[in-house]
């Protein structure tokens, strides 16, 4: 091909047109906006990343609350309680007040039943009805002259569990969403240490090469051959179950791969042309590091990490599986998993939700994660 | 004139791409006739391959062929694989670029040249064997009672093409297909490849497409040539018509492409910049713990050499011969013994702290357009990294107008600064890397193989661009290259090594006319056609 | 090659040696005791049961006592499950969580190089995106998902299999297709990866242009160099699992050995932990050795001498 000059218009003095070119970063963000699959996974991970940081607070439960009266109800859109519930509910709050109970009549959100004793009313027997979950505003209308008869009303209160609830009567969705919440966190955290750790590590390891970077990834293959598990348990043993362990744990157990990764691809990225044109401009170390060398290890490392999360959530769920992750009352989607199979039989629900909150977040960040590879990595294509 | 038994008629090839479709064969007509010899010429991109592999069914998943190709009766484009798999390797056969990594790297090569046999040839495994050492034999691969159980890695790479050759020829085909196959090869060796597919077409009388860059090798091996560019046949005919009376423009372009002009010598007084005292540089090969005694490479073996102001030595040898390792040395980006001398400056220990300060003096180009040029930074970045080192204190806006300079010098436009390196061409990214190394105002650039990776127009040009900096800078050069045509137009001085030893060293127009040693006389040998042809034309 | 196995095996010395150091002084420096779990001991007994298991001498010298039994063969004698000697625990034990964990990985490299070669042999059709979307779904349910689904479904529901135990082979089945399914999903992908970029190198474009058989072009030239990634894969894939899944044991109640080194740690019984992380080192540096040595026979370019 002949050489064409890259614009045929010359400049005119004092004013230049501003050729901007197109960096492969914004190449690779091009790529990546054309795979469908990607940006599906970006936008549901990202719907995900606001239920897990927003959802707590807006959730009309506390993940913590327990209402001792909705043990293990099982998912649904209606509000709870349901109607054929509500009768025998209020006859058992009105049997411990010790009273004659008349028919008991349902009239939209207000419950009524004719009640009458021996002796006076005692105006306090609405508490046994206050205290039960499904019913507040307790109050005894139609009062007679003797005192000894009325009507007990009571507002139905109604409350929505969309995912049902666990075997301590705490809402589903509320854990699951603050569950979303830890799990995320734990991922990111520990991928962010793991990425501190591995690539500097891996970084030094690679570029001064040698002796050092002998002794570096022989550590690394001993550490290998460590069992996992056994360094995350001493971990928890050692210092107790807690949030921040259990992402230093995970961090600190997967940072050999990306070192392994970084060190690769530094011994290469070193012995490109460009490195050796540097290195004769007089460019020292420093200098190579921060303008050649990291910024074209972004990619590869980028990539890793987007695949790194959903190992580290995995992990936490499996340490929380183990009954080594966080503690109750807080959760984790693991956690979650962990007491839903407990109780598969009978309580479906609890499985499943948290099962499939879990899956939809690996999916996306596992798609996200391919589809920046093949953004970043063209060959592949 | 005999019958064609290959007739292409409108062939064209398209790829799917993510910009949409490309058209890289536009629609070409071609015919060859038995026994003869066509050549398809063409600089990269030409589409000159594609045509062929669109032929055989080798086109990659997103590419189309339409049009006709014929051999014989049979029509070849959108023929099933099952019917087209009755004449590939068996009437048409190719060869490739790539010996290296063309066969199978997990097969003996006795194996994989009887595939062909025991799939189209009839013959049983143990039948095959006695006809693949036969053709072993034929195309010259020594000692093939053994050769025959190697695997390919453990043979060089001239031998792994006669392995490729001995495979195309197994089942005495019609047309041998070769594409490119002595451009990854050093000169001496494609020089035998070639010799080797001329007597063997006059001892077997099959037809050969030659898909080739080099004019050279048409002059000296065609009957007839196609010219192809961005995917048409621009013309054809008789090789010695087209050579002698080229009509269109572009063949024209590609026949005067060749550099040309010579390089003077410099006044015998010209001070020595650059001074190599028996320099000697060791790698390490295998060794290390556990594994035995460790061994040591001697890449460049007691090399003396001296370069004056204003003078262009060139380094010539063949892949392993240490030449790049010598220029890398010499500017001390490698750790050499022996004694080098900058001016006034000892250099033989200096590290990298004491070099910083003569860098900007002793300045290098690498043959890679495509890898000496950091992906991430802009061309302004590019150019002006020496500039962050050599002159820190430099304001933003200056180093911006010097960047502006050097461009212009190299003769890009300057608007292009803000552009990233992968969105230039081969030949433009090598003028970057010029301009990178010309923006510090060095004495002495060592140019690693700066034109090999190009084409032979651009080629062209790039020499002229050095000439020029040459003699407005008064710079001095270590040219090292295996280009012969291109090291005469350059140098003013050669040596030649093989093995890390010279060999021989001499003004250009001698080692050129009168080389003493055997090797250098080989060397010349390989490229005496090119010569020959550069002369007539 | 033989004189690279014994050189191989020579160098793992030193580092099963700081592997043993490195977590026996782990786990000793961790708080708590094996025998202070439970309500507290009379001080006497502790005082004798202390002496019995040496845990009255230096930590040092403990260490060397040890390492001089470690080289016998001896582990120790467990201290959560006092009748048993940590070798009689591995005795029973590793059978089962071997015969598990090996019939996984057979399934998971038949089926997983099937899918993933015919899936990039119909690159970009309806297998193949069927092959990827169930492997990505493979890879990403967890194991502590997928076990008590299986067990409920075939277990539970349908009755077909026993939802948990040890005995027969309809034990085995559900507890080797929860562990065999995301090996499948991985192995999959890998070999496809792998085939697909076989397919586009220059040597199966040769085997094209002479017009070989599809089968010859696939099986001889693409998959032997697409399998090798899978080897290497699976060399310490194989180490893991071979050595018990605590997941599947715990959900199935499997008398493998995978469940004793949370148990172990949790009860603070270290030379149960000790054990466990010897074994498992061990199997990883043979299963290592292993891969490089099959690395040597599939692929010619990789010598060792």
């Amino acid at each position: 091909m002949t050489e064409v000059p890259a614009s045929a218009v010359a400049p005119a003095p004092g004013e230049e047109p501003q050729v901007v070119g197109r960096s492969p970063w914004q190449d690779a963000w091009l790529r990546l906006r054309r795979n469908k699959a990607a940006v599906t996974s970006a936008v549901v991970l990202f719907v995900l990343m606001l239920l897990g940081f927003v959802g707590p607070y807006l959730t009309p439960h506390a993940y913590d609350q327990i209402y001792p009266q909705y043990v293990r109800v099982p998912a649904s859109l209606e509000a709870y309680p349901k109607e054929d519930a509500i009768v025998p509910a209020f006859q058992s709050a009105l049997e411990r007040a010790r009273v004659t109970i008349g028919e008991i009549e349902v009239d939209g959100s207000t419950v009524r039943a004719p009640i009458s004793s021996e002796e006076a009313l005692d105006p306090r027997i609405v508490r046994y009805v206050d205290r039960s979950d499904l019913f507040e505003n307790a109050r005894i209308e139609e009062l007679s002259g003797d005192g000894r008869s009325g009507v007990m009303a009571a507002d139905v209160y109604r409350l929505h569990f969309y995912f049902g609830t666990d075997s301590n009567g705490r809402d589903l969705l509320a854990r699951i969403l603050i569950g979303l919440r830890i799990s995320l966190a734990i991922g990111i955290l520990a991928s962010v240490m793991a990425l501190l750790l591995g690539v500097t590590y891996g970084a030094v390891a690679g570029y001064f090469g040698g002796r050092i970077d002998n002794v570096m990834m022989r550590v690394v293959d001993i550490l290998y051959s460590l069992p996992f598990i056994f360094f995350v348990i001493l971990l928890v043993v050692f210092f107790g179950r807690n949030f921040v362990l259990i992402f230093i744990a995970i961090g600190c157990t997967e940072w050999l791969d990306m070192a392994r990764i970084v060190r690769g691809q530094t011994l290469t990225i070193k012995r490109q042309e460009y490195v050796q044109a540097a290195e004769a401009l007089g460019v020292n170390t420093g200098g190579i590091l921060r303008r050649h060398i990291v910024p074209n290890l972004l990619g590869p490392v980028v990539v890793f990490v987007t695949l790194l999360v959903p190992k580290a959530i995995l992990l936490e769920s499996l340490l929380s599986f183990l009954g080594l992750g966080v503690q109750e009352p807080l959760t984790s989607l693991g956690l979650l998993i962990s007491e839903g199979s407990a109780n598969l039989r009978g309580a479906t629900w609890l499985l499943t939700y948290p099962a499939i909150t879990l899956t939809v977040l690996l999916f996306a960040l596992n798609f996200l994660g391919d589809g920046l590879r093949d953004a970043l990595d063209p060959k592949d294509r | 004139m005999a019958e064609p038994i290959l007739t292409v008629r409108g062939l064209t090839v398209d790829f799917q791409t993510n910009d949409g479709v490309v058209r890289a064969v536009k629609g070409i007509d071609l015919d060859v006739r038995p026994g003869e010899t066509v050549a398809i010429v063409g600089e990269s991109g030409s589409g000159k391959s594609q045509s062929m592999m669109a032929m055989m069914g080798l086109l990659a998943s997103n590419g189309r062929a339409s049009g006709s190709a014929r051999y014989r009766d049979q029509e070849l484009i959108g023929l099933s694989d099952r019917r087209l798999n009755r004449v590939r390797g068996a009437k048409i056969t190719m060869i490739f670029q790539e010996p290296m990594t063309s066969l199978d790297p997990l097969y003996r090569i006795g194996r994989q040249i009887a595939e062909p046999l025991v799939h189209h040839g009839g013959y049983s495994k143990a039948k095959a064997r006695p006809r693949v050492l036969e053709l072993l034999r034929l195309v010259g691969i020594p000692d093939p009672e053994r050769r025959i159980d190697a695997y390919p890695h453990e043979l060089s790479g001239g031998q792994r093409q006669r392995v490729m050759i001995a495979m195309a020829l197994a089942n005495d085909p019609d047309i041998l297909i070769a594409d490119e196959p002595t451009t990854a090869l050093d000169v001496t060796i494609q020089a035998q490849i070639l010799k080797l597919l001329a007597d063997l077409q006059t001892k077997l009388g099959m037809a050969i497409v030659f898909i080739t860059h080099d004019l050279g090798i048409v002059r000296r091996f065609a009957d007839r040539v196609y010219v192809m560019r961005s995917g048409e046949v621009v013309e054809q005919g008789q090789t010695e018509t087209l050579f002698t009376t080229p009509g269109h423009p572009y063949t024209k372009m590609l026949l005067a492409a060749e550099p040309t002009g010579r390089k003077a010598p410099p006044p015998a007084n010209a001070p020595v910049l650059l001074e190599g005292r028996d320099v000697e540089v060791s790698f390490k090969i295998g060794g290390g713990f556990l594994a035995g005694p460790t061994v040591y490479l001697r890449a460049v073996d007691h090399i003396s050499l001296a370069l004056r102001r204003g003078q262009t030595v060139g380094i010539v040898g063949e892949s392993g011969s240490g030449k790049s390792t010598l220029g890398r040395a010499l500017l001390r980006l490698l750790p050499s013994r022996g004694s080098i001398r900058f001016e006034t400056h000892d250099i033989s220990n200096a590290d990298r702290d004491d070099m910083r300060p003569l860098r900007r003096e002793l300045q290098l180009v690498f043959q890679d357009p495509f890898g000496s040029l950091s992906p991430r930074m802009t061309v302004g970045q590019v150019i002006t990294e020496g500039l962050l080192v050599h002159e820190p204190s430099l304001p933003a806006r200056e180093r911006d107008r010097r960047a502006v300079e050097a461009l212009r010098e190299v003769g890009l436009d300057p608007v292009m600064r803000n552009r990233y390196p992968h969105e230039f061409s081969g030949g433009q990214r090598q003028r970057i890397a010029i301009a990178r190394a010309m923006i510090l105002k060095p004495k002495v650039v060592v140019l690693d193989e700066p034109t090999s990776a190009l084409d032979r127009s651009v080629q062209k040009q790039i020499v002229d661009l050095l000439r020029t900096l040459q003699k407005a800078h008064d710079l001095s050069y270590i040219f090292i290259s295996h280009d012969l045509a291109v090291m005469r137009a350059m140098a003013d001085y050669i040596i030649v090594m093989q093995r890390g030893r010279i060999v021989e060293e001499g003004p250009t127009e001698e080692i050129f006319d009168a080389p003493k040693d055997l090797y250098t006389q080989t060397l010349m040998a390989a490229a005496i056609d090119q010569t020959r042809f550069r002369q007539t034309a | 090659m033989l004189s690279y196995v014994l050189r191989r095996l020579a160098s793992a010395i030193p580092t099963m040696f700081i592997i043993v150091t490195l977590s026996f002084f782990m786990i000793r420096l961790a708080p708590g005791g094996p025998f202070d779990i439970e309500r507290p001991l009379d001080p006497l007994i502790l005082e004798n049961l202390n002496k019995a298991y040496n845990f009255d001498k230096p930590l040092w010298q403990q260490y060397l006592l040890y390492l001089g039994n470690l080289l016998q063969g001896d582990l120790g004698p467990s201290f959560t499950r006092r009748d048993f000697s940590v070798v009689d625990l591995f005795s029973t034990g590793l059978p089962v969580s071997i015969q598990i964990g090996l019939s996984a990985i057979v399934i998971a490299l038949i089926l997983g190089t099937t899918l993933g070669a015919i899936a990039a042999l119909r690159q970009n059709s309806l297998t193949d995106y069927g092959v990827v979307g169930v492997a990505t779904l493979g890879i990403t349910i967890p194991t502590f998902v997928i076990a008590p689904i299986l067990s409920l479904a075939f277990g539970v529901m349908l009755g077909w299999l026993p939802a948990g135990g040890w005995g027969t082979w309809q034990h085995m089945v559900l507890p080797v297709a929860t562990l065999a399914l995301p090996q499948t999903a991985i192995v999959a992908r890998l070999t496809r990866g792998a085939t697909i970029e076989a397919l586009r190198s220059n040597h199966v474009r040769t085997a094209r242009a002479y017009g070989l058989p599809p089968f010859v072009v696939v099986v001889v030239h693409t998959l032997r160099a697409a399998i090798l990634p899978v080897v290497s894969y699976l060399g310490p894939t194989a180490a893991s699992l071979l050595t018990g899944s605590v997941v599947v044991e715990t959900i199935f109640g499997i008398p493998g050995i995978g469940r004793y080194f949370v148990q172990g740690a949790l009860g603070r019984d270290y030379t149960l932990v000790m054990g466990t992380v010897v074994v498992i080192a061990l199997f990883i540096i043979v299963f290592n050795l292993i891969v490089d040595i099959l690395y040597a026979l599939l692929d010619p370019r990789v010598r060792y001498d």
